[in-house]
């Protein structure tokens, strides 16, 4: 499919007749802008590209399980006539990081309109801190007005000039009731005898610090030495004692689904979907994690279109139909925390089982209860070494 | 001439002797049989799941029997381009591997040269190279190739499996080099044959099934592929790659269903071809 | 007219060109850039410089010792118990298999087909510390009552064996595929009994297939990671492990390049080691 928008899109291009088709430009016409990263926009010229090239995490999208198309990316073709070239193909920041610092380490376009990293790795910090994204063209997003207000000025990003949120989710503690009696905070977690050997820690430095800080009465969201050698040292002991089975990433799921798990630290969209009514999901009772999946848009890529496609996702109410899919034309609902005011009301209309569902629109008093970890202690090289050599052995 | 059950004549030994004999001989098929059996087992299990209707998104747990994974087993967008990619990639890596091995390693069992040890090296060391390193490093190469613009995708993944398979290929053929009786090809030379015809009508039919070995281990290295694949694909994704990304969010049952139906067609096509010479030979020998 | 030539001319540099140049350049460069790659310092905020840093080599060697040594432990254990359990039935494949044998072969390299994650998924199903496997070895008092596979050694190792079995068995079938059958018949005749005549003629004729299929064993399951991430705790990590998260999480480029050549070097040394004791003719086919 990629192949024939390639050869299509390069017919409509020399129609155009605008730039000289060389060899060279046929050969990097893989879906994408083709050209050299210009070394910082100015002006945004305000035309709309005929295609938008967009990578994200899998499962992120609704999606038509009949026509295995996506419905909201084919309302935004109907609407604009842009094409949405859509590869599901980051599994992980750290790796999707690795492949991609290549290119934009020398300059060089990695072919991507927009690409979604996650606010609580220390990758989405990096690329803002290396140049390597392109402002926003606020101008063509008015619909930013409907951002959430506890996304409105991040850390990493406070004006909002280079990311906008795609979906959030929880950072928590799991545990099945049939094993164990509930497991509610990371006290419990990491030092009920009781549960030794029986549960897991994420390997996300951002999520498990902020638990386990948020536990020891510490901010998450201003790092000090003092907090996180504190909150390291009590992760230490559970590993050396073996309290803890294993740091994992989301292969927890099986894990626990299994039963060879009590309980373990978990994103909530995952156990949502297990589907197991016996595992339970709850923030921590001194607190949770909240992390965000970022859209950014890199170097080289087309800032006018990127951005015209955010604010087309930022209108609640193809957020709410993106939500929460339609269980009647047979469409999934991306199932996360939508950064959208409005979206719930939307969402009802099509969904209200995803509307009432506390995962995925979660109460105020929830999300006071959820920090986002300091990304200025994300890229700390001390910390990182620290956490890697105890996740690692 | 390839080894040949041969029995043993039954005119030594008593009752407990030839007892003994069969049992020892029974002994190695039983081996052989649980052998296989904990060799498959992740596939039985991997083959119930396929018809697994999960209770959520995860397939972990035994909901309920459906036939619909499998009567839909590409209704999951990408899953069908994924492994119709990493099977044309596995299928010409293992091909042109097996050749480019297969020719090394005929250089480096028959002759003596300059660089003989070098090379030797030189076929170790990939596959003493962390995949991440080399995945990584071969990207470096091709963003580093500025007087052709490198299209990542097709070509870079199957360079990339190229390279790191000839390896296995060479090795695997010199097993069979090694010890080659050599005296069928000075006999065949003797009666006037050339060299090449030597080649291709001794040489080549005896080391066949290294061949075929060789041809087998890179195919299934190619398929499984995912750290240099990741790093060297661009926008392409094989099959490794969508489970690897699929998986955090729940790789869906058609994933099991593919990998169920890639072992079935491989060992459906096996047998039809075991059948087909049985049936010639039994014409033949009619 | 001799069929070794000790050196023939063009002939040998023919039929090594085409793999070899395609070698030289799709890996050697890029081991180039790597080994380049391994003597710079710096960060990834001020960037990289080339500057003989040869420390990155020390460094790795003193801190990451112990996952050094397990994994040149681990990948060792897997590859004897791989030896062990595949040699019988490559050799029942070789000497029994008949027109069965291309389909056995098959079978053997059938995990493959099925991704990694999901026939560990399927292993870590089986193995689960509730399951049929944990509970009958429990019973057997192989397992202390809550004792499990998952998430120890044993798993590491179980999984690397496991996974690596074709690349042993492989190299081993075709070994013993092309040994006639009619020697091991005359040893027979000569009165040597059949373990005898395993042991004095087939084994040794084997060796080539012993050798090829040791070598495609350890040496890449010495730089694995993967094992030992989804089925090891963090006192299981290998080498591999720590050289993945020192490139993607800590974007150390230099470290993680120093690293790999410390593992190759290490590697190179046992494989010579290793050659030492079985004798070089088996390992590079000097021999006639």
């Amino acid at each position: 499919m990629t192949d024939q928008l390639t050869r299509r899109q390069l017919l409509e291009r020399a129609a155009i007749g605008g730039a000289a088709i060389t060899f060279p430009g046929i050969l990097a016409a893989c879906g994408g802008t083709g050209s050299k990263a210009s070394g910082g926009t100015t002006s945004v010229e305000q035309k709309l590209a005929k295609t938008l090239n967009f990578s994200n995490w899998t499962l992120y999208m609704d999606v038509n399980k009949k026509t295995k198309h996506f419905p909201s990316l084919d309302a935004f073709q109907k609407k604009t006539g842009v094409h949405v070239n859509y590869m599901e193909d980051i599994n992980d920041n750290a790796s999707f990081f690795g492949k991609i610092q290549g290119p934009l380490s020398r300059g060089q376009s990695i072919h991507r309109d927009i690409v979604v990293l996650t606010d609580n790795d220390r990758y989405l910090g990096l690329m803002l801190r290396k140049g390597w994204a392109e402002k926003l063209d606020k101008s063509a997003i008015p619909n930013m007005k409907n951002l959430v207000d506890v996304q409105k000025h991040p850390n990493f990003d406070e004006s909002r000039d280079y990311t906008l949120p795609w979906q959030s989710g929880m950072s928590g503690i799991a545990y099945n009731d049939t094993l164990t009696d509930p497991v509610l905070s990371a006290d419990d977690l990491l030092e009920n005898p009781k549960l030794k050997g029986k549960i897991t820690v994420l390997n996300s430095m951002g999520d498990a610090m902020t638990i386990v800080m948020l536990a020891n009465g510490d901010d998450p969201t201003n790092v000090t030495d003092k907090a996180w050698n504190a909150a390291f040292k009590r992760i230490q002991k559970a590993v050396d004692n073996k309290q803890i089975r294993q740091f994992t990433g989301n292969d927890y799921a099986p894990i626990l689904a299994r039963g060879d798990l009590m309980a373990a630290m978990s994103w909530s969209g995952d156990i949502a979907q297990l589907g197991n009514k016996h595992i339970h999901w709850n923030v921590p009772e001194a607190g949770g994690a909240l992390w965000t999946d970022n859209m950014l848009i890199p170097k080289g890529g087309n800032v006018y279109t990127a951005s015209v496609y955010m604010n087309y996702v930022y209108d609640p109410k193809v957020q709410g139909a993106m939500e929460a899919g339609d269980p009647k034309k047979n469409i999934t609902g991306i199932y996360y925390i939508p950064p959208v005011k409005g979206a719930g009301e939307f969402a009802k209309r099509y969904d209200p089982s995803v509307a009432n569902n506390p995962l995925i629109f979660p109460s105020a008093k929830t999300l006071s209860k959820v920090k986002i970890f300091d990304s200025k202690a994300l890229n700390n090289q001390k910390y990182l070494e620290q956490w890697q050599n105890l996740i690692s052995g | 001439m390839s080894a040949v059950a041969v029995e043993r004549a039954r005119t030594r030994g008593s009752a407990p002797a030839t007892a003994w004999a069969f049992v020892k001989r029974h002994v190695l098929t039983v081996y052989s049989v649980l052998f296989f059996a904990y060799l498959l087992l992740p596939i039985a299990v991997v083959a119930v799941f396929s018809f697994n209707n999960p209770p959520g998104k995860f397939n972990f747990t035994w909901n309920k029997f459906t036939w619909d994974n499998w009567r839909y087993w590409n209704g999951v967008p990408g899953i069908e381009s994924s492994i119709i990619l990493s099977l044309e990639i596995a299928l010409i890596a293992s091909l042109i591997a097996t050749a480019l091995g297969t020719l090394i390693a005929l250089a480096l069992v028959r002759y003596g040269f300059r660089g003989r040890a070098t090379t030797n090296i030189l076929i170790f060391l990939p596959l003493s190279t962390p995949e991440i390193v080399l995945g990584a490093s071969l990207l470096t190469l091709f963003l580093n190739a500025t007087f052709i613009t490198v299209q990542f995708g097709f070509w870079t993944i199957l360079i990339a499996h190229i390279m790191f398979c000839i390896s296995f290929a060479v090795v695997t053929v010199k097993a069979r080099l090694v010890g080659f009786d050599r005296h069928l090809e000075e006999a065949a030379m003797d009666l006037g044959a050339n060299e090449w015809t030597t080649f291709r009508k001794v040489t080549l039919p005896l080391i066949a099934p290294a061949i075929l070995a060789a041809l087998l281990l890179c195919f299934a290295i190619s398929i499984d592929d995912f750290v240099v694949t990741y790093f060297n694909s661009g926008s392409r994704v094989t099959f490794p790659l969508y489970v690897w990304g699929s998986a955090r969010n729940g790789a869906p049952p058609q994933v099991n269903v593919i990998g169920t139906a890639i072992f079935v067609i491989a060992v459906t096509a096996m047998l039809l071809n075991v059948v087909i010479q049985m049936r010639r030979e039994r014409r033949g020998a009619a | 007219m001799s069929l070794f030539h000790r050196h023939r001319g063009l002939t040998p540099y023919l039929l090594l060109a085409p793999g070899v140049l395609f070698l030289a350049l799709f890996f050697v460069v890029p081991l180039g850039f790597l080994a380049y790659q391994s003597l710079q310092s710096g960060n990834f905020d001020i960037g990289y410089t080339f500057s003989w840093q040869w420390s990155n080599y020390w460094d790795a060697l003193h801190n990451y010792r112990a996952q050094f040594i397990r994994s040149l432990e681990y990948a060792g254990i897997a590859t004897l118990l791989a030896l062990i359990i595949s040699y019988p039935v490559a050799y029942w494949i070789a000497f029994r298999g008949g027109r069965w044998k291309n389909l056995l072969l098959l079978f053997i390299v059938a995990p493959f087909f099925v991704t990694y994650l999901i026939r560990t998924l399927a292993w870590e199903t089986i193995l689960s510390d509730n399951g049929f496997v944990v509970n009958t070895l429990q019973s057997l008092h192989v397992l202390g009552p809550s004792g499990r596979l998952l998430a120890t050694s044993t798993a590491v190792v179980t999984g690397i064996t496991y996974n690596f079995l074709p690349f042993m068995a492989l190299p081993l079938y075709v070994s013993l595929e092309q040994i006639d059958g009619r020697m091991i018949e005359a040893a027979e005749d000569l009165y040597a009994s059949k373990w005898h005549a395993f042991w004095r003629v087939t084994f040794p004729l084997s060796l080539p297939g012993v050798v090829a299929g040791t070598l495609l064993t350890f040496i890449p399951a010495a730089g694995d990671f993967i094992n030992a991430q989804l089925l090891g705790s963090p006192d299981n990590h290998m080498i591999g492990n720590v050289i993945q998260s020192k490139f993607l999480e800590l974007t150390d480029y230099p470290a993680a390049a120093a690293m790999s050549f410390i593992l190759m070097a290490g590697i190179l040394i046992a494989v010579f080691l290793y050659a030492r004791v079985v004798g070089t003719e088996q390992l590079t086919g000097t021999a006639a």
